[in-house]
């Protein structure tokens, strides 16, 4: 290296052995004793996570998953004349289904909710009271963690004026979601339909086949299904075309109610001041809300009753949970 | 000499249109800010919005005070981290930097500024929460990686305003300290530094407005529990983080309780924009 020509990045290699000399050795020590420690700590972490603290995730105050995970699993109480949540003030919020998943996938004392049509191999979710979330359990309500979807307009659907283009396409629209064809479709995106006997859906003759433009906007949970119930109504109906913008219910019933939108699409439920203004729901879809944990945690099953004690704060370790106690005694029948 | 005039002054209406464009945007952003929060300041009462310790808007509960001392533990935390490796690096880039080393840190501080939040954000919780989360007490999801994440987002701004006001210093200065016998540490420290105390000053300042005013990177390591931390470990929800999480779903009073967090924001960093003036100013006296 000495005997080398000059090179024209010398004075940065003579800068980078500067500092390399120059640097303690002990905090390079440090650093190295500190990564090792890390990596002992993780590696631990299983045996202690009955005394761990568990990490609750939890969605943002309004959200249309949290305000029914609290209803569901009897999360509520009555403050001010309002029914309010008792979930703990201490558990993460976050607002997107993205962050929840990849802290509950990272995170080995994780617990948190998404819904059922998100959930992928990377969380585990937890049996009920014994009853795994699957579209059978949520469509024969043997899983009772659910909610409704819905579309909202600005006034009930039997009373659309037929002479009106538009409003024609819509009350067909309409039709057409809550027919088995369209249940059908929200059925493959691991939804429940919300119309018990659906009927055929009854297309117009060629002549006489709704055309103009619709605009449906609102929740991002329902505009995935709803962009496809939109393409395969369009297949059906050529003149018609609809556009899915997706924001969120409240900005949706916004639109509704200023007529820059025609449909609105809905997570939660109507506030009082929502129906005073004569907006209208229709029940579209149910979607199952899945209890989630990481994959590592030996743990499948959980009553609602534990569920809700963990989301209220009651229980801060998995050794205080009756399942979880039960679950190790069958792995472990030694074991205390 | 008509057509010169004409020039002129089509020149002159189209530079006027673009300054009062962003005046106009300005104003506006103001009017819709105060036109929507004042009526739920009132309705909520200026004080109980302030200081009220408890966020329960479902139940008409709207205080922000743990949001606003969340945004400054989050902020000063920002500083600790994000000030002093700024300055540093500043003056290692003006002074000591030889221009092999520049030639990498330059560009490398450029990218770093041009990094989009989300992308910070992202690789904090991919990588800054596990991490705390093995090594630390807490989940991760702590002021800390807040803290740690902005004060990174932070060094650009810091470093950029730095090092133009340390350029800025005369040369004469440098060179006065070195003929009285000053060592090259001793003249940039003590003279250098000095002197361009109030740019350095400056820096600060709108790195502060940046770590005050960010959101993305923050609502996703941060944790967003409405209460008062307890230590560096815990959760923390800043005013930002508070109007993006539940704009989505709120409503009513709710929804106006929201932009008059935006208000108090707003007053904030106004407050910290005249801060900056001021800081300016004194320097342009002295």
């Amino acid at each position: 290296m000495v005997d080398q020509p000059m090179h024209p990045n010398k004075s940065f290699r003579r800068a980078i052995s500067h500092l390399l000399t120059r640097t303690p050795k002990c905090a390079v020590a440090l650093l190295i004793s500190t990564l090792l420690a890390s990596f002992a700590l993780s590696a631990c972490t299983s045996p202690d996570l009955e005394n761990e603290t568990i990490s609750v995730y939890s969605r943002e105050d309004g959200s249309g998953t949290r305000g029914a995970f609290a209803s569901l699993f009897g999360l509520e109480t009555k403050l001010n004349g309002k029914t309010v949540d008792t979930i703990t003030p201490s558990a993460v919020v976050t607002n997107s289904t993205a962050v929840m998943m990849t802290s509950v996938a990272s995170d080995p004392a994780a617990i948190g909710y998404i819904s059922y049509g998100s959930l992928n191999d990377t969380v585990k979710a937890l049996a009920i009271d014994g009853v795994v979330p699957t579209t059978e359990s949520i469509k024969d309500k043997s899983y009772k963690v659910f909610r409704a979807f819905s579309l909202v307009t600005d006034e009930p659907i039997d009373d659309i004026d037929t002479a009106d283009e538009t409003q024609t396409l819509k009350a067909d629209f309409m039709r057409f979601v809550a027919s088995a064809e369209g249940q059908a479709i929200i059925e493959e995106a691991h939804f429940v339909g919300a119309v018990d006997d659906p009927v055929n859906y009854d297309r117009a003759p060629a002549s006489m086949r709704p055309s103009g433009k619709l605009v449906i906007a609102g929740s991002s949970s329902v505009a995935g299904v709803m962009e496809k119930l939109a393409e395969a109504y369009e297949q059906l109906n050529p003149d018609a075309s609809i556009e899915v913008q997706q924001s969120d219910s409240t900005t949706g019933i916004a639109m509704v109610g200023a007529h820059t939108c025609d449909i609105g699409m809905i997570s939660r439920d109507l506030t009082q001041s929502e129906q005073d203004s004569g907006i209208v729901a229709t029940p579209l879809a149910f979607d199952g809300i899945a209890v989630i944990v990481n994959p590592n945690l030996p743990l499948d099953d959980m009553t609602s009753q534990e569920v809700a004690r963990i989301f209220s704060g009651d229980i801060t370790t998995f050794g205080e949970l009756p399942s979880w106690q039960q679950s190790v005694n069958q792995t472990n029948p030694n074991g205390a | 000499m008509r057509q010169t005039s004409f020039k002129e002054g089509a020149a002159h209406v189209c530079f006027t249109a673009a300054a009062a464009l962003s005046i106009v945007a300005v104003a506006l952003i103001c009017v819709f800010l105060f036109a929507n929060g004042i009526p739920a300041l009132a309705e909520i009462g200026l004080p109980e919005f302030l200081f009220g310790q408890t966020w329960k808007p479902t139940a008409d509960e709207f205080g922000i005070f743990p949001m606003i001392i969340g945004s400054i533990y989050v902020t000063v935390g920002a500083i600790i981290v994000g000030v002093p490796t700024g300055i540093f690096t500043a003056i290692f880039l003006s002074r000591f930097a030889s221009s092999g080393v520049a030639r990498i840190l330059r560009p490398g501080i450029e990218l770093l500024a041009g990094i989009p939040s989300v992308v910070y954000g992202f690789f904090a919780l991919m990588v800054l929460v596990p991490l705390i989360r093995t090594t630390l007490p807490g989940n991760g999801f702590s002021l800390l990686a807040a803290a740690l994440i902005l004060g990174i987002m932070i060094l650009p701004t810091i470093i950029t305003v730095s090092k133009n006001a340390l350029d800025a210093v005369p040369k004469s200065y440098y060179e006065g300290a070195l003929a009285l016998g000053a060592t090259h540490e001793r003249a940039v420290f003590r003279i250098m530094v000095p002197a361009a105390f109030s740019g350095i000053m400056a820096a600060v300042v709108l790195g502060i407005g940046r770590a005050l005013g960010e959101t993305m990177a923050v609502v996703m390591v941060a944790g967003n529990q409405p209460i008062i931390p307890e230590s560096i470990f815990s959760g923390v929800r800043t005013l930002t983080a508070n109007i993006v999480l539940e704009m989505g779903y709120a409503a009513d009073l709710h929804k106006e309780a929201l932009v008059a967090t935006g208000v108090v924001l707003f007053v904030l960093v106004m407050l910290i924009s005249l801060l900056f003036a001021a800081i300016k100013k004194r320097g342009e006296l002295s």
